[in-house]
């Protein structure tokens, strides 16, 4: 049993070409998410990516540049959800004036295994920022964007 | 682990200091402790209400015991990746439309050409 894909989007002014990089080179995706990757973006290759402390291991499944990417994803230590027991398709659609990135993260676990927990990562994201003394603004939790 | 147990777990400052101290790199006690004016034996207790929680697991290096934040524990797998995505992609824009706009200034930036001038 595994919960519906969580799905989302994003709209960015350049195109599919100057995008697809931030999925497949370690420099590049540790501008935007995680702190430290291994990436072998080959069919089978190696899709390591350290994020907040949580080990984000799985391979690369199906590249189709620049417009497509399937990634299998797991987290290392977890029983929950072992490395690639989920896979993440991302989708780079090219729009006037940019590239729609759509995310859908399928084959999760189902919500009640896990209904205990309260998002503590988002919880202490906002205690970091509140520690280095900068606003951590409104708290935008609620506000989860779906495409 | 319950979330009453959560929640009570970082009810307690200090708790909630050692789990940003763990949440990227495992520690041993000693190695958290050196943060804190408290005992080193107040950390193990912090640690043990922290483990018992489901907040922290704890990993042996040889003698040593290295804490570090439990995946599970810390985040139901929604709502870490519900967190994840939508702050990744909105860094993701900014990271690329940085880069590639200043790729694309780079023309407009160049002084006028002497045609322009005349």
């Amino acid at each position: 049993m595994t919960a519906k894909p969580y799905r989302t989007s994003v709209d960015i002014a350049a195109p599919p070409e100057a995008v697809y990089p931030y999925f497949t080179h370690a420099d590049a995706i540790v501008a935007w998410m995680g702190d430290y990757a291994v990436l072998d973006a080959v069919p089978g290759g190696i899709f390591s990516v350290d994020i907040n402390g949580v080990p984000v291991r799985g391979r690369y499944l199906e590249l189709d540049p620049p417009h497509r990417l399937r990634i299998s994803w797991g987290h290392a230590g977890s029983d929950l959800l072992p490395p690639g027991a989920s896979t993440v398709e991302i989708t780079l659609t090219a729009i006037p004036h940019g590239t729609r990135v759509s995310v859908e993260h399928r084959d999760l676990p189902p919500q009640e295994a896990t209904k205990h927990a309260v998002g503590w990562p988002h919880f202490l994201t906002r205690l970091t920022v509140a520690a280095t003394g900068r606003d951590p603004g409104p708290d935008t939790f609620a506000g989860t964007r779906t495409g | 682990m319950s979330t009453d147990a959560a929640l009570k777990a970082l009810a307690e400052p200090h708790r909630r200091a050692i789990l940003r101290l763990v949440r990227d790199d495992a520690r041993s006690v000693t190695e958290i402790a050196e943060h804190f004016d408290i005992t080193q034996q107040a950390v193990s207790l912090h640690l043990k209400v922290l483990r018992e929680a489901g907040l922290v697991a704890v990993r042996r290096d040889g003698t040593r015991r290295l804490y570090l934040i439990d995946p599970d524990g810390m985040s139901s797998v929604q709502e870490f990746l519900a967190e994840l995505w939508p702050a990744g992609l909105d860094r993701l824009k900014r990271a690329v439309e940085s880069e590639w706009s200043v790729a694309n200034w780079q023309p407009t930036a160049l002084p006028p050409t002497r045609s322009g001038l005349e």
